[in-house]
């Protein structure tokens, strides 16, 4: 009996042990170039991510390379990595989110190729450049082609804007509500005629809208935390401004308030990127034709806009680059915006019929009128991979003061604090 | 005593409702459209869109091809576990062999080890066997399990008198004949819950299912319905719709097994 | 039921155990009806666990080379008040989900098996809320509990009573996470309760109706004590499962758990590390406390109900 137990333990010890190192040695091979067989392009996307006509158009474009097109559900950026440390079935060519990329870019050298090396040069600068440069490393590779861009705007009710006292014509309200200040300002006259429709849908949703309207975000270029400084606190301020004058509604973006709210007026503006006009119009009914859109108080930002790289194990990625060309040009762009509302990355695409197209949810207004220039004038700002989670302290520490639970110097203090914290364990100074 | 029966069902018919409202709510959501989820007050009437929303749940997911993928790694699995489980809970119940205590103490011990915490790992050695994307990752990983055995051999404990055993073995049954001719008939019951239990979890497993599936033509409903849900303009009826149409069979297999797990459970209580 | 796995059959088959002292490997066939689960689980449960916790030594960002820092990262976890705050979430949702799931699941088993009709319809309505869609579960959820259009909120306002911001108040986060746990746990469990009161021979029942007793003493006196090892059962499955919590939160609060993180549990937790920020080492050291806290909890429950379980 004794000697069964041990020669057991022993042989499942010896078996994990042995899996362990199978398991190290695999995931220590960083460098893993192995090819893809050749003959076959695999092209991996999330939902929605491509245009549909487009993809099928691509993939009937180009017969000799038999693209296989894989979309790939949930986590996508999780489901990235595993494969990556799995070393099979990596895809040729792979959709990486907006969000994502900075925290990928470390990464570049191992995993992804250089388009520059492979003759993308000649048409980076079809793209919009500040796009470009959030798939560029610090030593100057480019690993991504932006599939498309979001650029914010102010979306809001004209119904409810004129009957608060406030204008409704896009361009006088882009005219009145030039920066947060003034935005706010309008909040609590149209509080004073309609307390039920809150100008801020959420306080913290807006001081995110504001650390992505500047040049600099949590940590520098040099690793230096930077969070406790001013263009942060600014924006805090002014988020903590809107709970105080309770111009707030509280209302999370995407909750089942918020989109009831945008429908029946407690929601009457959303400050966002493009593709949440389809948030918007899948959840409003009776709203058609009452909402516009005015550029961004302050300054337009980016949320999120999607890039196509080439991973090191693709058999052919001239031939993969070509894909992408195609794919990626400016018609095919203005078709995938008709398509499914994904905005283009190409500037000359907004000059495409299917772009200027008037809208009748927006009461027959042109929206690329407000978001062409906006694409352009993005503020350029560099971002850390750590971003993300140095941020989220400070979001946080927003949600106590909008609760009630916590004032603001208490909140702010906690928040840099545990966003240092976060940082040190990643080796930011 | 008529008053004790009224208030017992009462009660019971509460629980009930509460339980089956947000079915029913579902059922309401998938016969409307995605803006009706959100009016206020709350639309609890049938409207007429679910033609609509099948449509649109056919038009974006293979969703019978799904279908078909989830059936094999259900059924595969839930047979694989009641083979496997109820063999080694017999082993456990009612034989004796070296080894024997230490080896279920381990196996109680098992339970205790999140499995999420080992997904990277696990997805290693999947592609270490060039299981990715197959359903093979689905099947195997899952086809015994230690909450199975454990179910079982308390169940074996109570039900077989060693008796029998020793009765059927002096027939000339062999372990496995006696496995057969004794242990299955009398086990009905508890495999019947067991089978139900593994079947819904497989047919419900969205966690690693979402890691491992990457070939399009091999993914479960649960993933393929995840598409459903992009991550702007939702068409929330949709998804419910899909939701739904998922929960069909599972509701069906449910139905039939209840039958016989009632009326095995009842026996098993009478014998015992 | 016999619960305790150190206990010796009483009455192990004498042809299974025959006198002289046996060869090992004449046991081979019990030992081969054994071994699938437990080479599936060293190749498929073990292996990565072990792993990840291994990572827990390591500063991995998923895709670079992995490097060995020792303790460095459990030394962050003791400063990490993020990980103190997902514990405490995590054992606080933990008991305000178990313990009504428990109580109203035995409470609807004993009305169960004391009503005649109907007893299959209530089953199956019962077990319904097990076998629906978790998304569609936590849409619905979301929807009751949602401020200017939820259900409750609608029912305090008819009623005359303040409504609260469910999902924007830390505890109101807990509240309505662990009512959809509850609301999915319950019925499974009555069903097992169930078919352990349903084990309970009646001869015990009639003898306590003879001695006088009433409901509540029958209920304490006999039934309670018959179920013990059901209750000791389902009590370490709700452990494990309840420490683990992390789907429901993630689909009602969304990855950061609310306000306040107040719907950060500790699997979370691992998860954001693991996957969002990619510190695989970190979340290995996250991944060993989760181990060592479901550890702790089952001897606390063994050691509570276990005892005198054996029959």
């Amino acid at each position: 009996m004794e000697l069964s137990r041990r020669t057991l333990l022993a042989g499942g010890f010896a078996a994990m042990l042995g899996g362990t190192v199978v398991g190290c040695s695999s995931s220590m091979d960083t460098g893993s170039t192995k090819k893809n067989a050749g003959g076959n392009i695999a092209l991996w996307c999330w939902p929605g991510g491509l245009g549909k006509s487009v993809l099928d158009d691509t993939i009937a474009h180009f017969p000799d390379q038999h693209i296989k097109y894989s979309e790939i559900g949930g986590d996508f950026k999780q489901k990235l990595l595993t494969t990556f440390n799995g070393g099979t079935s990596i895809p040729d060519i792979t959709g990486v989110k907006g969000e994502d990329i900075a925290s990928l870019l470390p990464q570049a050298t191992n995993r992804f190729v250089d388009l520059k090396t492979i003759g993308a040069d000649s048409i980076l600068g079809d793209y919009l450049e500040w796009k470009v440069k959030q798939a560029t490393t610090l030593d100057g590779k480019v690993i991504g082609i932006p599939i498309d861009i979001g650029p914010t705007a102010l979306f809001y009710r004209e119904d409810i804007f004129t009957a608060g006292g406030l204008p409704g014509d896009p361009a006088k309200v882009a005219e009145q509500l030039k920066t947060w200040d003034d935005f706010l300002a309008a909040g609590l006259e149209l509080r004073k005629a309609n307390p039920k429709a809150p100008i801020v849908a959420d306080a913290v949703d807006l001081y995110g809208t504001i650390i992505s309207q500047g040049t600099s975000r949590y940590i520098d270029k040099d690793n230096k935390f930077v969070g406790d400084q001013d263009h942060i606190r600014k924006a805090w301020d002014i988020a903590v401004k809107a709970i105080t004058t309770k111009v707030d509604g509280k209302t999370l973006g995407g909750s089942p308030d918020w989109n009831a709210g945008l429908d029946q007026g407690t929601v009457p503006t959303v400050t966002g990127a493009a593709w949440v006009a389809l948030d918007i119009k899948a959840a409003c009914k009776t709203s058609v034709g009452k909402w516009r859109v005015a550029p961004t108080p302050s300054g337009p930002a980016n949320f999120g806009g999607s890039f196509l790289t080439i991973t090191k194990s693709a058999a052919d990625p001239a031939a993969a680059l070509e894909v992408i060309k195609y794919m990626l040009s400016a018609d095919n762009q203005a078709k995938a915006f008709a398509d499914a509302q994904i905005f283009p990355s190409a500037p000359a695409a907004y000059d495409k019929p299917q772009l200027k197209a008037a809208d009748p949810f927006f009461g027959g207004q042109v929206p690329i009128e407000v978001f062409g220039p906006a694409a352009k004038s993005i503020p350029i700002a560099y971002e850390a991979p750590l971003d993300g989670a140095v941020a989220v302290p400070f979001s946080d520490g927003l949600k106590l003061v909008q609760a009630g639970k916590k004032t603001s110097d208490a909140a702010w203090a906690e928040a840099v604090s545990k966003a240092k914290q976060i940082g040190k364990r990643q080796g930011v100074q | 005593m008529r008053w004790r029966g009224l208030v017992l069902h009462g009660l019971l018919a509460i629980a009930g409702i509460l339980c089956l409202f947000p079915f029913y709510w579902t059922l309401v959501m998938a016969t409307n459209s995605t803006s009706d989820i959100y009016r206020f007050p709350p639309k609890f009437t049938f409207g007429s869109q679910f033609d609509d929303n099948v449509r649109a749940v056919l038009e974006n997911v293979a969703f019978f091809q799904s279908m078909g993928n989830t059936l094999v790694v259900a059924v595969s699995t839930t047979a694989l576990v009641l083979f496997f489980d109820s063999l080694a809970a017999f082993t456990f119940a009612k034989f004796r062999f070296p080894g024997r205590n230490v080896l279920f103490v381990i196996l109680l011990a098992t339970m205790l080890l999140p499995a999420q915490l080992g997904a990277v790992p696990q997805f290693q050695t999947m592609a270490a066997f060039g299981w990715v994307g197959s359903l093979k990752a689905l099947i195997i990983p899952a086809a015994a399990n230690a909450f199975g055995i454990f179910w079982l051999r308390q169940y074996f404990q109570n039900s077989i008198h060693d008796e029998l055993v020793e009765a059927a073995t002096l027939d000339g049954c062999g372990f496995l004949g006696v496995y057969r001719h004794v242990a299955l008939p009398s086990a009905r019951p508890a495999l019947a819950f067991l089978g139900i239990f593994t079947f819904v979890a497989s047919w419900n497993d969205y966690f690693w299912p979402l890691i491992v599936l990457t070939n399009p033509d091999h993914l479960t409903l649960q993933v393929a319905l995840s598409s459903l849900n992009r991550s702007h303009g939702v068409d929330y009826s949709m998804v419910m719709t899909g939701a739904l149409m998922a929960m069909v069979p599972l509701i069906i297999v449910f139905t039939i097994f209840a039958r016989q797990f009632i009326k095995g459970a009842t026996e098993g209580a009478i014998r015992g | 039921m016999t619960l305790t796995a150190a206990a010796p059959p009483k009455q192990a088959p004498r042809t299974a155990n025959a006198g002289r002292r046996r060869s090992i490997w004449s046991y081979w066939r019990f030992y081969l009806a054994l071994s699938p689960f437990y080479l599936i689980f060293l190749v498929f449960g073990l292996y990565p666990v072990a792993s990840t916790i291994l990572l827990a030594f390591q500063k991995w960002d998923g895709l670079g080379p992995r490097t060995m820092v020792g303790f460095q990262n459990f030394g962050f976890l003791i400063e990490d008040s993020t990980f103190w705050l997902a514990l405490w979430n995590t054992i606080v949702l933990f008991f305000m989900s178990t313990m009504p799931t428990l109580a109203i699941a035995m409470a609807l088993a004993v009305m169960l098996h004391s009503a005649v009709r109907l007893k299959g319809v209530y089953r199956i309505a019962y077990f319904i809320p097990n076998i629906t869609s978790l998304v569609a579960a936590a849409i619905f959820f979301a929807a009751v509990f949602s401020t200017n259009f939820g259900l409750i909120n609608a029912a305090l306002r008819g009623l005359g009573l303040p409504t609260e911001d469910w999902l924007g108040e830390p505890w109101g986060i807990k509240i309505a996470i662990s009512t959809m746990i509850v609301w999915q746990w319950t019925g499974y469990n009555t069903i097992i309760y169930l078919a352990g009161l349903q084990a309970i021979p009646t001869e015990q029942y009639e003898a306590a109706k003879m001695d006088g007793a009433g409901p509540l003493r029958t209920f304490f006196s006999i039934t309670l004590p018959q179920l013990r090892p059901v209750v000791l059962f389902t009590v370490i499955m709700s452990t494990i499962g309840g420490l683990q919590t992390f789907t429901e939160p993630q689909v009602m609060v969304g990855n950061n758990g609310g306000t306040g993180q107040s719907g950060m549990t500790v699997v979370m937790y691992f998860y954001n590390q693991a996957f969002f920020n990619n510190d695989y080492g970190y979340a290995g050291a996250i991944a060993l406390s989760i181990f060592v806290l479901v550890l702790l909890f089952t001897a606390i429950n063994w050691k509570l109900l276990g005892g005198r379980g054996r029959s």
